[in-house]
């Protein structure tokens, strides 16, 4: 039996469960790489150009991991969600650079729901591809579906509440492949928990919500993540103490929808950008005295 | 006996030390470099301190700030370890009550703090980038072959400075090398590098700030009198800039220290204590930590540097 690689990176974050039980339904075996770490980073850089943002290398490093663990590795592309909704050029490339780079078996889920595609028929192939029939890969695909939307809601759900505490909360904006990536933004959100700090997360709200609420603050954005947190930014605005932006260097998207955001913004924001070399030092002192001005420590 | 309290806040470059008593005033004080050993150049710095600190004081309470502040603060049992941001503006709060916006260079890092009813509501820190700090300027100060005390005289004397690109340290350096091959006086050329380094600053770290008066400017670089005139001359607004300008962040620290004194009494006395770090790989993971263990007399009083928390 043929067992597919799972790089754990960047739309593994938005897909990952999907996915997993997508194939878990079919019976087929699969791994994902482990939590990026420095050896992960190191075999990212080798492979990478040097223009390429920090996720993307790690995202490489995660496939090179996975290069002799597994028969096919699923390297998706989804370009474009209609409605003005695109994906980051790394998301295209991503595809196209594992195919040149690495001689293994890619699944294909080359998907443009501008041009009719839709998620359901890049499963569809991808079964297609393991030998499944059409009734297997339709029982499959609805049980995945029909588990991703509860997932949904209940991320949802448990933001709205959050929203309703006392505490102090924070807004953390950015994509959920850095938020929650060993190596880029887990230690800040670490610290700030560490520190009694609600964390609320950009990307857990229903983008069905937050994308069009992203009108709010441009009408001209075409990019469906940065859209997204837009929107969270201003479903969530009145009732948080302060927001944390984090992207990779050098992200191009953020460096435009982010900086759109802070020039709009009427309450306390740090903007970090974290690169391969950052020091958990200098986050240290950014986020040490960004709770020091939202706790009013500073002023007795 | 009267109570006072120690601040020292260890920066890249430069040391800073200062005692205050219960009134905030200053009673000892001293800038010495760094030079790329914080341990010794606050063993230099206490015993300075020691010899002019009058009679008749104990020490209270000891804060330290500035990008070694764990370090030191291990060293000196400091009752309180701040970061640098919230160390300068309790600094300046102290001094000017009525401040809006401070803007200060350090070093390594530059800051803007913009404040309203003495409660702090903003601030930003330079992100990656280096550019149009002190150490840029001291560095550029040695290419040219003059002292970055005397920057500031040089730049008062032009009255054309030179154009140099302000977004990167990289393409600053090749600009400032064309325009002097090319010709121009250095005076010119110094203006302009201290042009360049307020342009940079207002677009890197100070971008969508509102930068209202009064304007406190402060840092290792705020003594660089070219600095503070083309600030004037951008912002429009007159700069304050104390004449204890680049002590802010230890007198901070000082304040710091008395709010939190513990009732122990400290010395300054730094002749036996030995201090030592030790650096080390750890391979137990792909990870491989750079972690470093840090020794008072002999016993482990911490280590740094692990992501799993092993150490």
């Amino acid at each position: 039996m043929s067992r597919v690689g799972i790089p754990r990176s960047l739309f593994y974050y938005y897909y990952g469960e999907f996915w997993k039980d997508f194939l878990d339904s079919l019976d087929v075996p699969y791994i994902v790489s482990p939590e990026t770490n420095q050896d992960i980073v190191n075999r990212g850089i080798k492979i990478a150009n040097d223009e390429m943002c920090l996720s993307l290398k790690n995202y490489l490093g995660h496939v090179d991991y996975l290069k002799d663990k597994c028969d096919y590795i699923l390297v998706p592309r989804i370009s474009n969600f209609k409605n003005n909704n695109q994906t980051c050029t790394n998301f295209w490339a991503a595809y196209d650079i594992v195919k040149n780079k690495f001689s293994v078996n890619l699944l294909h889920y080359n998907i443009d729901l501008e041009k009719g595609d839709t998620l359901k028929k890049g499963l569809y192939k991808i079964g297609k591809e393991l030998n499944k029939n059409k009734y297997e890969i339709r029982r499959a695909y609805r049980y995945a579906y029909t588990k991703e939307k509860k997932r949904i809601k209940k991320n949802h759900i448990i933001n709205v509440n959050k929203l309703k505490l006392k505490t102090i909360k924070i807004l953390i904006v950015g994509h959920p492949y850095n938020l929650y990536d060993d190596m880029i933004g887990k230690d800040i959100i670490k610290y700030l928990i560490k520190n009694g700090i609600e964390v609320i997360y950009s990307d857990k709200f229903d983008s069905k919500i937050t994308n069009s609420l992203s009108k709010k603050l441009s009408k001209d954005l075409y990019f469906k993540y940065s859209k997204d947190n837009l929107g969270a930014i201003v479903y969530s605005q009145k009732n948080i103490n302060g927001i944390i932006f984090i992207s990779s260097f050098p992200c191009a998207p953020d460096s435009l929808a982010n900086e759109l955001a802070m020039r709009k913004l009427k309450i306390p924001y740090l903007n970090l950008v974290i690169d391969d070399s950052t020091s958990f030092t200098g986050l240290e002192t950014r986020l040490e005295s960004f709770l020091d001005m939202l706790g009013g420590t500073l002023n007795d | 006996m009267k109570d006072c309290y120690l601040g020292v806040d260890i920066g890249s470059i430069s040391t800073k030390g200062v005692i205050i008593d219960d009134n905030n005033k200053i009673i000892a004080s001293s800038y010495i470099w760094t030079e790329g050993n914080p341990v010794e150049a606050v063993r230099k710095l206490l015993d300075i301190l020691k010899e002019e600190l009058p009679k008749g004081y104990q020490i209270k309470g000891i804060g330290t700030t500035g990008s070694a502040r764990k370090l030191i603060g291990l060293m000196l049992k400091a009752c309180i370890v701040k970061n640098e941001i919230t160390a300068h503006a309790i600094g300046t709060l102290t001094f000017y009550p009525n401040v809006r916006t401070i803007l200060e260079i350090g070093g390594q890092d530059s800051k803007i703090i913009l404040i309203k009813n003495g409660i702090i509501t903003n601030y930003a820190m330079n992100t990656l980038c280096a550019a149009g700090t002190g150490s840029f300027l001291s560095s550029q100060a040695k290419r040219l072959g003059i002292d970055v005390e005397e920057f500031g005289d040089y730049a008062l004397k032009s009255t054309n400075p030179v154009k140099i690109a302000a977004r990167c340290t990289v393409f600053a350096e090749s600009d400032l090398v064309h325009k002097a091959q090319v010709g121009y006086p250095k005076e010119d050329i110094i203006a302009g590098l201290c042009k360049s380094v307020v342009l940079n600053y207002l677009n890197n770290v100070g971008k969508g700030k509102k930068i209202v008066g009064p304007i406190i400017f402060q840092g290792g670089v705020s003594k660089n009198k070219g600095v503070v005139k083309y600030f004037k001359e951008i912002l429009k607004e007159d700069i304050i800039v104390d004449e204890n300008s680049h002590l802010m962040g230890a007198i901070g620290i000082a304040v710091l220290a008395r709010r939190n004194k513990t009732g122990n009494v400290y010395s300054l006395e730094m002749k036996n204590l030995k201090f030592i770090t030790k650096a080390f790989e750890c391979h137990r993971c792909p990870n491989t930590c750079e972690l470093l263990k840090i020794y008072r007399n002999d016993e482990l009083v911490d280590s740094w540097g692990s992501k799993c928390g092993k150490y």
